[in-house]
């Protein structure tokens, strides 16, 4: 794909996020975006890197991972299409997590120099860069809430929600089906859920039918019921257009 | 590395793993299980006393290897 798309993606999330004008696309569009393509598993970035520059996912799935002293993975978010996850590199010198792909993604590359740049001349790409680490620091707030809070059903309805919706806005899928080709471990890792725990709650969400899954596919048969059951209100994603 | 299966529930409800997850053996079965059965309890244990709940590992072939339970037991103390 050529750079333009990169770019394209990159409005469209930050479109969705904030107010831009014209003008302000025009800048977003000459940023260089270096893209590459990485299988499953890679670190992106590690903890303790010191960035001098920050991704967008243009394609695929990416978490943020931090690891126990015993070496326990916790995936702490997952961050979908035109999502920014290590934008705060930007202002932090060193990363305080790991970011991995947990599925193949296609990642753009923008160098911190071009991006402090453009921030001190254009206020409302500023703020909306800003707006962009603001929201990943709610969905940060909200996971907290659902592993130490929910019980597993609800935690793992609500992350099925979380992850549908934030599909939707990114333009990656038009109805309730998701395509999550991730594994039945990362998804434990990211709800603080054993791996036969995992099983047995896709199973009971299932066989309520709430939801329908084939292979890596997972459908939401009943939409409405499955925000009931994740105890799920969208707030927190703070979408223009939800 | 084999695929093991884990149903779980209580004597009225067991959910059947339809999945499975690939192990290390049955000891590594057992590990998993032991997980499971400790997320089992935060989410499923009752309130009355002699409540069990349990984790049953099967084989490919269905085949039954392995039973981890744990039951509250609660005792007046006077």
């Amino acid at each position: 794909m050529s750079s333009s798309s990169s770019s394209e993606i990159l409005i469209r999330k930050l479109q969705q996020i904030s107010e831009l004008r014209e003008a302000d696309l025009a800048i977003l569009r000459g940023i260089a975006i270096q893209e590459k393509a990485f299988q499953s598993n890679h670190n992106l970035v590690l903890e303790g890197d010191k960035p001098s520059q920050s991704f967008v996912v243009l394609d695929g799935l990416v978490g943020s991972t931090k690891y126990t002293g015993e070496g326990k993975r916790q995936i702490t978010s997952f961050f979908v299409t035109g999502d920014i996850p290590d934008l705060h590199g930007l202002h932090l010198s060193v990363m305080d997590c790991t970011f991995s792909t947990l599925t193949p993604s296609r990642i753009g590359f923008m160098r911190h120099d071009t991006l402090r740049a453009i921030c001190e001349q254009h206020p409302r790409i500023a703020t909306a860069l800003w707006r962009s680490t603001l929201i990943d620091a709610a969905i940060y707030r909200e996971w907290v809430t659902n592993v130490g809070r929910r019980e597993a059903f609800t935690r793992m309805a609500h992350i099925l929600c979380e992850l549908i919706c934030r599909l939707r806005a990114a333009g990656c899928i038009e109805d309730h089906v998701a395509d999550i080709p991730i594994t039945q471990a990362a998804l434990g890792d990211a709800l603080g859920l054993s791996t036969v725990h995992v099983n047995r709650t896709l199973q009971e969400l299932r066989r309520k039918g709430l939801i329908a899954t084939s292979g890596a596919r997972v459908q939401a048969v009943n939409w409405p019921d499955l925000v009931r059951a994740g105890d799920f209100d969208a707030t927190y994603l703070h979408q223009r257009n939800p | 590395m084999a695929r093991y299966f884990f149903d779980s529930g209580d004597l009225n409800y067991v959910v059947e793993d339809q999945v499975g997850i690939e192990c290390t053996g049955l000891e590594g079965a057992r590990r998993a299980g032991i997980e499971g059965l400790k997320d089992l309890t935060r989410d499923e244990l009752k309130d009355f006393d002699g409540h069990e709940l349990f984790v049953e590992v099967r084989d490919e072939n269905g085949s039954k290897l392995l039973r981890l339970s744990i039951r509250l037991q609660v005792e007046a103390m006077r």
